[in-house]
């Protein structure tokens, strides 16, 4: 399928014009929408992560990535929401209150919806509240929480506890990572799962996911 | 040797009786001081009282006027968000630049009218008065990298690099013009020296790195020791990529993160670059005993070589054992 191979080099390349392109053209050959996602812009992120991870790329490499990724997704979101094709799961993300950080939170949401899942990014600064209400609202499985700040590595606590008072924290799995963060944290505070990476972040979630 | 001696000497390569202690500390001041942060960023004032207590009691070799890096933002009309008692942050949803076609119309704050960056430069002028016979006293502008990213959004400016090299190269231009100005009425206040922050260049690899920010931030030290002062330059985070474009930039003290290894560090630059750094301020500074700090920083300085300043590799964090960082102290004291 030369169109999706187009494709799979406009986002590690990070060509958004080109993955658009390569995307319609994709489309009007009469590949699935689905196929597109599952055959290409997943393994394109993944190695886009790997990139990442082996410092061959950067944080503007990354991104630049991302923004390709995002211009085909613009196009089969939807027909795949026309066709009542289900992504893998529903994330909400955010980092938590008072953290402002949010270069890691984007590349995991990136990550993440390159890996076939939809994602609402509530941003950065995210109360526990508004956590709990687009979980609610949008039906997420998944919460997903970014913290850089030792200082406000509590917010991550504070929201996984106000899961527990909402009565919601048996209908969602939340994850955790951020610099600062570690696997001991996160068992600490009683989250689900923690990934030092956003490729990482990937398989968590849909290890999470699937339980 | 007075503490300002000491430091001096080691940047001259010369002979020191143990070796300068310079530490970055912000809130960790504050707490100590028992001031708010949020009194601590804008009055310079309740900063030099808390500086002055910090390094006397720890015997640090110098005082700074660090505090956030939403100064020159926040006099160039930036949207800052306050915090109590955590540092001010800049709100990139409403980045000043969020059109770029704004850098034209952008002026050179006003550093005589009241301001965050006026504010500074008194808490220079006040620490200078206080403890600048015997102390290095550190002024600290923003790196290009750091100051662009604060106008424009870190997230915007990472795909600028690509988008429009031409628009990020003005923005830089601003940027160093702006610092050295902010840099000069520091000096002229009386700071012995002038920290230069740059930490969103950790993010950018060593292409993009060497392509944009190397040649400004070697405008912005070339322009600094014009004025007369030695330049420490921090860049914060994973800088292994990048060190070795960091020796080049001109500046007396590369003051490196606990990513980087001083060793990694050493063998990218000449023998008589002077190294600041770099345990992990968390794990090891903070979570740490007073042994383990003391185990951490000899390695440190094995790595570095004699020119060595010891450090954390940023901010003494906020609930640091003072037990961990009079390790840190005995450390310096005891070497030479
Ligand atoms: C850029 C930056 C800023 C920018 C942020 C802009 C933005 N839009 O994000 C600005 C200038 C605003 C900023 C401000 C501050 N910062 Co800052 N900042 C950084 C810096 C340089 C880079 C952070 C970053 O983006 N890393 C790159 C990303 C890709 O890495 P990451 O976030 O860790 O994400 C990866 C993984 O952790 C993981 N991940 C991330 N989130 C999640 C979530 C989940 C669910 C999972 C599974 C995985 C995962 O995947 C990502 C990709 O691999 C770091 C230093 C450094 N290099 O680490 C300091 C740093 C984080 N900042 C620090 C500090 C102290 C501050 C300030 C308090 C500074 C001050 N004194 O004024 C303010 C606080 C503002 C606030 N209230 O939030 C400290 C934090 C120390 C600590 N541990 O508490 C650091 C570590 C610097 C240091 N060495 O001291 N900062």
């Amino acid at each position: 399928m030369p169109d999706l191979d187009k494709l799979h080099q406009a986002v590690i390349e990070g060509d958004w014009k080109a993955a658009a392109a390569a995307t319609q053209a994709a489309i009007a050959a009469g590949v699935a929408p689905l196929t597109i996602v599952t055959g290409c812009l997943v393994p394109a992120m993944d190695e886009v992560g790997r990139l990442f991870e082996c410092e061959e790329y950067f944080v503007p490499e990354m991104l630049l990535s991302a923004r390709a990724m995002k211009a085909s997704m613009a196009i089969v979101r939807p027909l795949l929401a026309a066709a009542g094709t289900e992504p893998v799961g529903r994330v909400v993300i955010g980092t938590v209150k008072g953290d402002l950080h949010d270069i890691g939170k984007n590349l995991v949401a990136s990550m993440l919806e390159g890996g076939g899942f939809e994602v609402i990014d509530l941003g950065a600064d995210v109360a526990p509240e508004r956590f709990i209400e687009a979980a609610t609202t949008r039906n997420a499985n998944l919460v997903a929480l970014s913290a850089l700040l030792t200082v406000t590595m509590p917010s991550m606590k504070t929201t996984v506890d106000a899961f527990q008072s909402a009565g919601l924290r048996e209908k969602v799995k939340i994850m955790v990572g951020g610099a600062p963060v570690t696997q001991q944290y996160a068992d600490a505070i009683g989250a689900d799962g923690y990934s030092e990476s956003a490729g990482g972040a990937v398989a968590l979630a849909r290890r999470l996911a699937v339980v | 040797m007075t503490g300002k001696e000491r430091i001096l000497a080691k940047l001259r390569g010369e002979a020191t009786d143990s070796l300068p202690l310079m530490p970055i500390t912000m809130m960790f001041a504050a707490d100590l001081a028992g001031v708010r942060y949020i009194d601590y960023a804008r009055d310079h004032r309740v900063l030099a009282d808390a500086q002055v207590a910090v390094a006397d009691y720890f015997g640090f070799d110098h005082v700074s006027a660090i505090s956030d890096p939403a100064r020159e933002a926040s006099d160039l009309g930036a949207a800052v968000e306050w915090f109590d008692n955590q540092p001010p942050a800049i709100v990139e949803s409403r980045a000043l630049l969020d059109e770029k076609s704004k850098l034209a119309g952008l002026r050179l704050p006003d550093l005589a009218a009241p301001g965050r960056m006026r504010d500074r430069i008194e808490a220079v002028r006040l620490l200078a008065e206080r403890t600048g016979a015997t102390r290095v006293v550190e002024g600290w502008v923003e790196g290009p990298c750091a100051m662009g990213a604060d106008l424009r959004g870190l997230n915007t400016l990472m795909l600028d690099f690509f988008d429009d090299g031409p628009f990020v190269e003005a923005l830089f231009d601003f940027t160093v013009r702006m610092e050295v100005e902010f840099a000069r009425a520091q000096v002229e206040a009386g700071a012995t020296l002038i920290g230069v922050g740059d930490a969103a260049a950790s993010l950018i690899g060593p292409k993009l790195y060497t392509q944009h920010v190397l040649t400004s931030e070697q405008r912005l030290i070339a322009a600094i020791h014009a004025l007369g002062v030695p330049v420490r330059l921090h860049i914060c985070g994973n800088t292994k990529r990048i060190v070795e474009g960091m020796g080049l930039t001109g500046a007396e003290i590369i003051d490196l993160d606990f990513p980087t290894p001083l060793g990694h560090a050493r063998r990218a630059m000449r023998e008589t670059q002077v190294l600041l750094g770099n345990i992990d301020p968390v794990r090891a500074l903070r979570d740490g005993t007073p042994e383990s700090v003391e185990a951490a920083l000899a390695e440190c300085f094995e790595q570095a070589g004699a020119a060595y300043i010891c450090g954390a590799g940023c901010e003494v964090p906020r609930g640091t054992p003072y037990a961990n960082l009079e390790a840190m102290a005995r450390f310096a004291r005891s070497r030479r």
